[in-house]
């Protein structure tokens, strides 16, 4: 048991360092210095405390949508559609808070519960079209994402647009996520965002219905002969990952972006896919590789200006993160490898 | 609707289901061995790039769809390798695939172009007549005056079927997506099967992404594949997994696409981005009325382990 916990914190190690590796050589091949590039990158994250207060302003959304992936997969559902959930989520805390006609901390509650429930609803979708036509939910969440961006478009450039620019009104003043320090970016959300992850954690690995979600992930068919309904269990993974992406749209559009504008969350839903793979799907490793995400594309604007290599090395570096952490993980199920490893741990408790 | 736009609509069809049909073609290969690939919007994209850039160079297109297609086959062994030797999720390394290679798309663009690229332009792939085809009135200008990517990708729904239905090597591929154990009992190798699945899956796949930078816009932008990868997914189950049938899916696909294009053109009032839905709502909606109790080969999507009993 332990040898498989040190496993599961040495593979996702291995592949960071092999990415950043294969990053540094690119980056050497550009003709740029790696080692300064690197050098620029921390800087831009950690050097003064404005930078540092921005990587967790960025980590936040990333945690939501990770969490929302790790969640449904849990229950054997890869939900690729936390980018829909997301903005739909985003799209009714603007709305509610827009049209309610008021502001103030009230409001900004009734807009979160908006969000959570648009985020679930958009989640549902897929569910029930899982469990009613047995559809493909890689497919359908897809589809929904592309509506729900096409959607918010069209929420940006009519229904609530303001202005010649196509973007929505700001949201009011009073009902904005309150900042936890006065001239820091970061708001509470980020604790919203943490307290999610660890209620994730504890609903799915200490209570007795968070043992049978993921029992029916892990084997569908032994977990209906024990009596656990399967299809309630799928639907309840589906709203409740949904809820959560949907609450991270709604924190971030009260807490950090304000309005909607074009490209708004474009990429969080596989940015989470990737996160909760690095994290081999347990939700407060989750929080931690959102946060080192968030490191990198902070530091990334730095890198760029200061030794011109361009931010998109750092998508190759995550993509090399992901590629080498699933493909090490299922190395660790292969029989020839099983067996090396255990020989090699005999040896060591021998001697 | 008049005459003519009934016909532009069927040729923008045509042109619309042409990438879905060969990269939905590429997935059917792919199934058959039992290799689910949800990467294909990524082989897409990196095979959109390498078109872009070769028909950018060289001016060759044809050189261009060929470039990609193997750029193609070497983004899927990466998907090969760790799916059937190292037994990893395919689903997981699907979506792995789908997360890599867009951005190493992106940065090869960058790099090539600069960080604030000016917007290059490449040549397109002209159409070809078919001499006396052509002449037949009323559709004979519309199905015959295409690029040659059209008459390829028809062929290869033609081939398919005759091959996966009428042939020995045909039915020992299906073989090993249906029940692999059995196929490695009557002396198939399946790993070799499965490799070989992947290989035709990344070469069409990557040709499939360069129709788009070749034959359809001549420019190439992050997001050009707009989620066609998935769409040929659907239409292969849609399709259920036979070629004439995700030939008329990609057909119907095509069609909402061309459909929705010209629905825009026309309409001022109604905001175009509910028209630009219509694609993906409709692969929804076809998906829900007649994609259900329908099953693919029966080991699809599960690792091979030669050595489980």
């Amino acid at each position: 048991m332990l040898k498989k916990n040190f496993m599961n914190v040495l593979i996702p190690m291995l592949s960071i360092l092999l990415a950043f590796i294969i990053g540094m050589i690119i980056i050497l091949c550009m003709g740029a210095n790696p080692i300064q590039a690197i050098g620029f990158l921390f800087r831009g994250a950690f050097g003064t405390v404005t930078n540092l207060s921005n990587t967790v302003v960025r980590s936040m959304p990333l945690i939501f949508c990770g969490l929302c992936t790790c969640f449904a997969y849990r229950c054997g559902i890869f939900n690729l559609g936390g980018e829909g959930q997301f903005l739909m989520g985003a799209m009714a805390a603007l709305a509610v808070s827009l049209l309610i006609g008021a502001e103030g901390p009230w409001v900004t509650v009734l807009a979160i519960v908006a969000g959570i429930l648009a985020g679930g609803f958009w989640g549902l979708l897929p569910g029930i079209l899982k469990s009613w036509r047995g559809l493909n939910e890689m497919i359908t969440t897809i589809m929904f994402n592309y509506v729900a961006v096409l959607f918010m478009g069209f929420v940006y450039t009519s229904a609530l647009r303001e202005g010649s620019v196509p973007q929505t009104a700001a949201v009011p003043d009073l009902t904005k996520i309150s900042r936890i320090f006065p001239n820091l970016r970061i708001t509470w959300g980020i604790v919203i965002a943490i307290l999610v992850g660890i209620a994730a954690w504890y609903f799915l690995f200490h209570t007795s219905k968070g043992f049978q979600l993921r029992a029916v992930g892990f084997n569908p068919t032994a977990s209906q002969f024990n009596g656990f309904s399967v299809k309630s269990y799928r639907l309840m993974a589906f709203v409740v990952s949904g809820a959560i992406a949907g609450l991270g749209g709604a924190s971030d559009i009260l807490g950090t972006q304000f309005r909607l504008i074009s490209g708004y969350g474009s990429g969080y839903g596989f940015d989470g896919v990737a996160i909760a793979l690095i994290a081999q799907l347990d939700p407060i490793a989750t929080v931690i590789v959102a946060y080192f995400f968030a490191v990198l594309r902070v530091g990334s604007t730095t890198m760029q200006v200061g030794s011109g290599v361009p931010t998109s090395v750092i998508d190759i570096i995550q993509a090399l993160v992901i590629i080498f952490a699933v493909a090490g993980s299922a190395m660790m199920h292969l029989p020839t490898v099983k067996v090396f490893f255990s020989n090699l741990f005999g040896k060591k408790e021998a001697a | 609707m008049d005459g003519s736009t009934i016909s532009d609509l069927i040729i923008a069809t045509v042109r619309m289901a042409t990438p879905l049909l060969i990269v939905a073609l590429a997935e059917l290969y792919s199934e058959r061995a039992g290799m689910v690939n949800i990467g294909l919007d990524g082989i897409m994209a990196f095979g959109a790039l390498v078109g872009f850039l070769v028909c950018y160079w060289t001016g060759n297109p044809y050189l261009a769809v060929i470039c990609a297609a193997v750029a193609g086959v070497g983004v899927n062994m990466v998907y090969a390798f760790c799916t059937i030797t190292l037994c990893a999720n395919q689903i997981v390394y699907g979506m792995a695939i789908n997360i890599f290679a867009p951005a190493l798309a992106s940065f090869i663009y960058r790099v090539v172009f600069g960080v604030s690229s000016t917007l290059a332009q490449a040549t397109l792939m002209k159409t070809v007549a078919i001499p006396v085809l052509k002449d037949i009135p009323l559709f004979g200008k519309l199905l015959f005056d295409q690029t040659p990517m059209v008459y390829l990708s028809y062929l290869l729904v033609i081939i398919t079927a005759i091959y996966f239905n009428r042939t020995k090597s045909g039915l020992n591929y299906k073989a090993v997506g249906e029940y692999p154990k059995a196929a490695e009992t009557m002396g198939i190798n399946v790993i070799r099967q499965k490799y070989i699945a992947c290989i035709i899956c990344g070469f069409f796949a990557g040709a499939g992404g360069a129709y788009l930078t070749t034959c359809y816009v001549n420019t190439y932008s992050d997001g050009v594949v707009a989620g066609r990868g998935f769409i040929a997914l659907a239409a292969v189950i849609f399709g259920r997994w036979t070629s004439p049938g995700v030939m008329m899916a990609c057909l119907l696909f095509g069609f909402f696409d061309a459909l929705q294009l010209r629905l825009q053109i026309g309409s001022n009032l109604i905001p175009y981005q509910l028209f630009q839905m219509i694609p993906y709502v409709m692969t929804l909606l076809a998906l829900t009325l007649l994609g259900n109790k329908i099953s693919g080969p029966k080991a699809n999507c599960k690792p091979y382990f030669r050595e489980e009993r």
